[in-house]
């Protein structure tokens, strides 16, 4: 999760060809990428784009660090395995189809900041559900700071050891309560300063 | 070792990923929630959402930290659908897993096309915890064993939704199998072999029964971990916030 401030500032602070394109073209792209995980249905086609997808994320200056993200869809394909009978054409056609939608996304994540995407989304999707992407946007980065406070307290108790499982598993249970709790808190706070500051259910943007 | 890897994410749920399910089921998964939002969303007052927005964000934002920070020795992530659906009520909840999954498909886990079907799966699993709880809280009166019972039988549930979503697409997973067998790997075999080869063809059929198999055991793993850390954590609020279990009516 600590990887998403790092996409965020990747996204805002990057200097690439790709980083200075506006977000139209480059969710465009991503639809491409998605039809084409729909259609193709041979491997050569899936090989082939994934490679341009592997090509652009390099070009784009993405650091490696990121990659291990688009490997993480791989995960939750390797159960489809099991459906297949272990048949080792159609398991590359299922990971090579999930490798290009993460590879996809991630790099459009490393290169655009999220506001933007939002702003787009925002054309043909209800106000409300825009809204409520970007406060989830936000809280994220309030919780991970609470979070950070927590594991520290959370140490301090002696954090989680095997030898005392019930005792740990109690530690990590009341961390993450106290996280609902303090988000609780800061959400009220937060409705407060909307509310103070004129929110009338409509996020403006800069230059507006 | 990858068994123990995929034992690690997947107890408690799993998120589908893009290119695997027919377009026609994820198409269909769209549209079903997008209704179901539709029809939830009528049940709240307009106000009341404007209200309570900062907090569906913020529950929101708790399931998305729940599922990517890892409980380091035991490589664990926890789910916390079940908590959130408690304290936000079932209409809520359903609109705090649509942002969840848009949110964590463009961060790379789970697919973008399937952001329907994937909502549909969490959702059952917040709603179904939300109503759970009421009616075990109603009957038991006891926190601990209300919010185990919920979470367990929530989770099973969910499971049990993901396994039929996947068992829908059998056609299609044997068409690409067979698809995928006619491609780069293709082999032109002589008549005689391919008598030989004819049970090969038995193993190119779909396995879902393989696919149960491994997915039901560890899912029981992750329900029973997932429901003590989800009573421990309404344990702690029950202490601290009892308010926000909204359970006076309940008691009084």
């Amino acid at each position: 999760m600590i990887q998403l401030s790092y996409l965020d500032y990747l996204a805002i602070e990057g200097k690439s060809f790709f980083h200075r394109l506006s977000p139209g073209p480059k969710i465009i792209g991503m639809a491409i990428v998605l039809l084409g995980i729909v259609i193709l249905r041979n491997l050569p086609g899936l090989i082939l784009l994934y490679a341009i997808l592997l090509t652009v994320f390099f070009l784009a200056h993405v650091p490696m660090k990121i990659f291990s993200l688009t490997l993480y869809p791989l995960i939750f394909a390797f159960l489809f395995i099991f459906i297949s009978g272990f048949q080792i054409d159609f398991i590359l056609l299922v990971f090579l189809k999930v490798l290009c939608g993460s590879t996809g996304v991630v790099l459009l994540l490393a290169t655009t900041p999220y506001p933007l995407i939002f702003r787009v989304m925002g054309r043909f999707l209800p106000p409300i559900f825009v809204i409520a992407l970007f406060l989830t946007y936000r809280s994220i980065f309030i919780l991970l700071k609470i979070l950070e406070e927590t594991q520290h307290a959370l140490y301090l108790r002696g954090g989680f050891q095997w030898r005392y499982p019930w005792r740990s598993l109690v530690n990590i249970s009341n961390a993450f309560g106290h996280l609902i709790i303090k988000g609780i808190d800061a959400s009220e706070n937060m409705y407060e300063s909307m509310m103070l500051r004129g929110f009338k259910n409509k996020i403006h943007y800069r230059g507006e | 070792m990858p068994y123990a890897f995929l034992k690690e994410k997947l107890m408690s749920h799993l998120h589908l990923p893009d290119g695997v399910l027919p377009v026609w089921l994820w198409v269909f998964g769209f549209v079903v929630a997008i209704l179901v939002g539709a029809i939830l969303s009528r049940f709240i007052k307009k106000e009341d959402l404007t209200r309570r927005l900062p907090l569906l964000g913020m529950m929101a934002g708790v399931i998305i930290l729940g599922a990517s920070v890892e409980i380091v020795p035991i490589a664990y992530h926890v789910n916390l659908t079940v908590i959130s659906g408690i304290l936000l009520g079932p209409s809520l909840i359903f609109l705090a897993t649509f942002i969840v999954n848009i949110i964590l498909a463009l961060f790379g886990h789970g697919g973008i096309t399937v952001i329907g079907l994937n909502t549909l799966i969490l959702s059952i699993e917040g709603i179904s915890g939300y109503l759970l709880f009421r009616l075990f809280w109603n009957v038991l009166k006891r926190i601990t064993p209300a919010v185990f019972l919920a979470t367990f039988i929530a989770l099973f549930v969910s499971t049990s939704a993901m396994i039929g979503v996947v068992s829908l697409g059998i056609s299609h997973y044997e068409e690409l199998i067979h698809q995928g067998s006619k491609g780069v790997f293709e082999f032109k075999l002589l008549k005689e072999k391919v008598d030989q080869h004819e049970g090969d063809k038995e193993e190119r059929e779909v396995n879902l029964k393989r696919f149960i198999a491994v997915v039901l055991p560890l899912g029981f793993l992750g329900w029973l971990l997932e429901g003590v850390i989800t009573t421990l954590i309404a344990r702690y609020i029950h202490r601290l916030r009892p308010d926000l279990l909204r359970l006076e009516r309940e008691t009084s």
